[in-house]
């Protein structure tokens, strides 16, 4: 099993566990009704409201491409839509629902993107380019995963789903085929458990993650 | 990045105008008045066939017209509808393509047999055909130049689907048109030549319209 550094568990243990998780996957989600709204009022000239319709569309829009592109993209990806949501504002009918227009023309911008990468060389890199080191988010990573061992299976995977993966209740209930009242308590146990166990942890002591694995 | 992000917001939303939201029914009724207008010029230049009410007796000039009419009616509606991004052109060009295949089916029961096959070829009048397309392909101009002016403003995401459904719509209103004046009624030389002319627009509009309305 993964060992849990003390650095790592020091750096974990200030803050609720709930909001360490949280942090992962800190997108706001909004129901797309409600993005309907916004950009109705956006297309009335309203700014305020367009301004937190773009705030609240770019965690969408970064996942979205997180998970198709490669991670040099995806900023790049997530402005492209943005701008294109704005110039083609006029084609939203308020009328109809804004979650299928908006992931029509983020799929539309994942298609030039991928048009314009095949279109561009790639260079192959050499054999002693140096690189970042990565110990810190792979070790995060690992530990996440290994405090994640602890719990049960669907409690587990609900926070994965929707505190790492950024999923909606819903969502998250249609993968699971969990009730979203169960994902809802499965997370909340989940957390609680979770915290418990990084409060439990000496100061000096041994890894009860890699006792439990 | 986040930097980026935010700067980006701050730019779009200190830009922003108000817009009116684009419903197909305004597209529709705009390209109904160029259409109009379209035919009143034709008629100012070139007039009407002279022989038209003895024209207008004969079902295969009847068939000629709502053939296609019918045909640029379903392909305006699939071009505007494809300007929604979260709408495909695809089941309207099905559509067009069994309209299509309606149309020769009903123009062969029609008269297009006449006949029989011997004296196909003298039916086609290649000199006549020539001109029908060069008529048809430039009285599709027009139409076609305000249907890539709705692709503009529009957000068509499959873009070569649109600008096929334009192509046709151009090229069967340019039909229209040119039924006015056209003074050949055979279903055979209907199918062939003003097929042609319409295929031609249809690749014209499908390799030049995706490049001018890129967003």
């Amino acid at each position: 099993m993964v060992s849990l550094r003390l650095p790592v568990v020091r750096l974990l243990a200030p803050l609720p566990l709930s909001a360490i998780l949280a942090e992962a996957g800190r997108e706001t989600r909004v129901a797309a009704a409600e993005w309907g709204a916004l950009m109705a009022a956006a297309q009335a000239g309203h700014g305020g409201a367009y301004r937190r319709l773009l705030v609240e569309i770019r965690p969408w829009l970064l996942r979205y491409y997180a998970r198709r592109l490669p991670p040099g993209c995806v900023d790049d990806a997530v402005q492209e839509a943005m701008i294109a949501v704005h110039t083609k504002r006029a084609t939203f009918d308020p009328a109809r629902p804004f979650g299928p227009w908006l992931a029509a023309i983020a799929r539309y911008k994942w298609i030039d993107r991928l048009r314009a990468m095949k279109r561009t060389a790639a260079d192959a890199l050499p054999d002693d380019i140096a690189i970042g080191d990565h110990e810190t988010a792979v070790t995060s990573a690992s530990v996440l995963t290994a405090l994640l061992a602890t719990l049960k299976g669907p409690q587990a995977t609900a926070i994965r789903l929707v505190k790492l993966d950024g999923l909606s209740i819903e969502e998250a209930a249609a993968a699971t085929g969990q009730s979203p009242s169960l994902v809802k308590v499965n997370i909340h146990r989940g957390l609680a458990r979770l915290t418990a166990t990084l409060a439990a942890l000496p100061e000096t002591g041994s890894d009860p993650v890699s006792d439990h694995g | 990045m986040a930097d980026n992000g935010d700067a980006l917001i701050d730019s779009l939303a200190a830009g922003l105008t108000p817009v009116r939201h684009r419903t197909a029914l305004r597209d529709e009724m705009a390209f109904a008045a160029l259409a109009v207008v379209e035919v009143a010029v034709y008629l100012a230049l070139r007039g009407m066939r002279p022989d038209m009410p003895v024209a207008m007796g004969h079902m295969a000039f009847w068939w000629k017209a709502v053939s296609l009419l019918v045909l640029a009616v379903i392909a305006v509606a699939t071009t505007i509808a494809a300007l929604d991004p979260a709408r495909s052109p695809r089941r309207g060009l099905r559509s067009l393509a069994a309209a299509a295949a309606v149309a020769v089916a009903v123009g062969w029961g029609v008269d297009a047999a006449r006949g029989g096959s011997a004296g196909l070829i003298a039916r086609l009048d290649w000199r006549d055909g020539l001109d029908c397309i060069a008529f048809v392909i430039g009285c599709a101009l027009p139409a076609l130049g305000a249907l890539a002016l709705l692709m503009r403003r529009g957000a068509s995401t499959d873009p070569r689907g649109a600008a096929t459904a334009a192509g046709a719509a151009a090229a069967a209103w340019g039909g229209v048109v040119f039924t006015l004046d056209c003074p050949h009624d055979d279903p055979f030389y209907i199918a062939v030549w003003f097929a042609a002319a319409i295929a031609i627009v249809m690749v014209i509009a499908r390799l030049v319209l995706p490049r001018l309305t890129r967003w």
